[in-house]
């Protein structure tokens, strides 16, 4: 299945991946209301690497696990992986008990701002092609195949 | 090939989603002593408390036994498992043959003797979804409740009522809130916050006495407090349910005995979920680790090794938690040992986190209303990773996956992700 990976050397750490998957997952689609009026929490994590010359960033979606710890910890079934492998929360079920947040090893899943439900990456599967590869300024991430991926591992 | 299952939780649904998977042609039948397909036993608080509705209450979608072709027998309690004939049977007098059996059975409230509990209609576990729905039925405004365990099940049990009844006390014989999982800080903060919601702890006391004709009205502690009651709720912890396996000859010390594929000691017969030990990596010992991810993970072994053979061998666990109590998130795993000098607790905001670091390796953590990335943490746990090879001290600073040295963070990130 694709999946987002990113490639540290080429991360800026501007955070526009934040702003625009905030925008993908929010009411309006507007990139000012989503981002100012919408309290949306990103699916994304930027981390920085502090090294002694330099910091280094790499933004860091779910992995849509093969076997997905946070599926089987998902006490309300609200945490299931679709027809495509998609890891998917469903935000009517989940309680945000935080089971999932307890497992994952990549931490990849967040409690969203207003406490109701977790945010995780869903791939945009909505609506086409993940928001925050299609607007990363300098290509630092990119939707792979299992097949691709390992050719540039 | 027959599969039939017992127990219609998180280990045998996951069992028979297991062996669906693998086999597209055998008989499955999920026996369930309960009268609702599968739900999240977890929610069965924020039913009672109205957050989570019946529609949402179940663990898989309304299609998921018809579109596995799963038969399910509701309601219906096996009586005996004849392992030589390799039949079970049920109350009904029903026989029901079986070429993989898989013992799902999970837990059972345990209720301590007590003068004058018998036969009192106003008495409750909670533990199912049945019971939270009796409870709901009989508490009103007035209801004076009393809750005799300060564990998980006591605590959830006590947010789930709250605001629908004019009292709530939580009674332990333990000198604190969660003993079982919790250390004294921790459990103190965790227990003002809930007490902050006009919930009364007594610690410290039993149950002496019930005194009631056919209803509970007023609980004598073994203080010699006594305090008015008319909803009483039995919440001092679980037993594995295992009558059943031991009748039928299967080996049992406090729960069922299998093997690192979920078997028993009896060919066919298979066991997960909350009735079995499970290998607890960090004591080094079998336990009885009643978890709701473990019993998935056990369900799926046991399922998918009934279909294809003994191949997989069951992820191994430890204790883990997380919940919350009126808003306060709290996230723990592993063995938490006692307060020391990686505790950065701040009171203030309600915050604390602390890790149990032995050896250079993470053994356990708390952390209380400061959870992001907790799943790092367990992965450290699991892993026994040392922590001197990591870029920098995780006392220190937020844990993030930037904690790896690159080259292990890219295989981690870019590896096949099992």
């Amino acid at each position: 299945m694709k999946r987002v990976y990113a490639f540290e050397n080429r991360c800026l750490g501007c955070g526009l991946c934040e702003v625009y998957c905030k925008t993908a997952h929010s009411k309006s689609k507007d990139i000012i209301k989503a981002n100012r009026n919408e309290n949306i929490t990103s699916a994304i994590v930027i981390e920085e690497i502090l090294q002694p010359k330099a910091v280094a960033y790499f933004a860091l979606q779910c992995r849509h696990c093969d076997d997905a710890k946070c599926v089987k910890a998902c006490i309300a079934g609200a945490m299931y992986k679709d027809e495509n492998g998609v890891v998917r929360n469903d935000k009517d079920k989940c309680v945000a008990c935080l089971s999932c947040l307890l497992v994952c090893p990549f931490g990849a899943v967040k409690k969203t701002e207003e406490g109701k439900t977790v945010s995780k990456c869903d791939l945009c599967i909505d609506f086409g092609a993940p928001a925050c590869v299609e607007n990363c300024p300098n290509g630092a991430l990119k939707l792979l195949d299992d097949k691709e991926a390992e050719a540039l591992k | 090939m027959k599969y039939v299952i017992i127990g219609n939780s998180a280990a045998g649904v996951n069992a028979a989603d297991a062996i669906r998977k693998n086999d597209k042609k055998g008989q499955i039948t999920i026996i369930s002593n309960e009268e609702f397909p599968a739900y999240g036993r977890p929610l069965i608080s924020y039913y009672l408390s109205g957050k989570v509705k019946p529609e949402n209450m179940s663990y898989r979608d309304a299609s998921f036994y018809k579109s596995r072709k799963i038969d399910v027998l509701l309601n219906t309690e096996v009586t005996k498992i004849d392992s030589k004939n390799k039949k079970v049977i049920t109350s009904g007098g029903k026989k029901i043959d079986y070429d993989k059996l898989l013992i799902a059975t999970g837990s059972v409230p345990f209720v301590p003797p007590t003068n004058g509990l018998a036969n009192q209609e106003n008495v409750f576990t909670f533990l199912t979804y049945g019971e939270s729905r009796r409870l709901k039925t009989a508490v009103n405004k007035n209801s004076k409740v009393v809750i005799v365990g300060a564990g998980l099940i006591g605590l959830k049990a006590a947010e789930g009522l709250f605001g629908q009844v004019a009292k709530i006390t939580v009674l332990d014989l333990a000198d604190r809130v969660m003993a079982s999982v919790l250390d004294k800080p921790a459990a103190k903060l965790i227990q003002s916050h809930i007490e902050q919601n006009d919930i009364d702890f007594k610690l410290g006391v039993s149950v002496a006495e019930v005194v009631g004709e056919k209803k509970v009205s007023k609980v004598v502690l073994s203080n010699g407090e006594s305090l008015l009651c008319d909803i009483l709720i039995v919440a001092v912890g679980v037993r594995p349910n295992v009558a059943l396996a031991k009748e039928s000859g299967i080996k049992v010390n406090r729960a069922i005995i299998v093997d690192e594929y979920m078997q028993t000691s009896q060919k066919d017969i298979y066991a997960a979920g909350d009735c079995v030990e499970s290998w607890d990596c960090l004591a080094n010992a079998c336990k009885v680790l009643a978890l709701w991810p473990n019993a998935s993970n056990q369900g799926e072994t046991a399922g998918f090794n009934m279909s294809v053979g003994n191949k997989q061998k069951a992820p191994v666990s430890f204790a883990m938690n997380a919940i919350s109590f009126f808003g306060l998130q709290l996230i723990s795993a592993g063995i938490i040992g006692e307060a020391n000098k990686n505790s950065i607790f701040d009171r203030a905001a309600n915050k604390l986190r602390r890790l149990n670091i032995v050896d250079d390796k993470l053994l356990g953590y708390v952390l209380i209303n400061d959870t992001q990335r907790a799943g790092i943490y367990t992965a450290l746990i699991n892993d026994k990773t040392k922590l001197s090879s990591l870029e920098y001290d995780i006392t220190k600073k937020d844990i993030g996956l930037s904690v790896y040295p690159k080259a292990s963070r890219v295989c981690k990130i870019w590896g096949q992700t099992k």
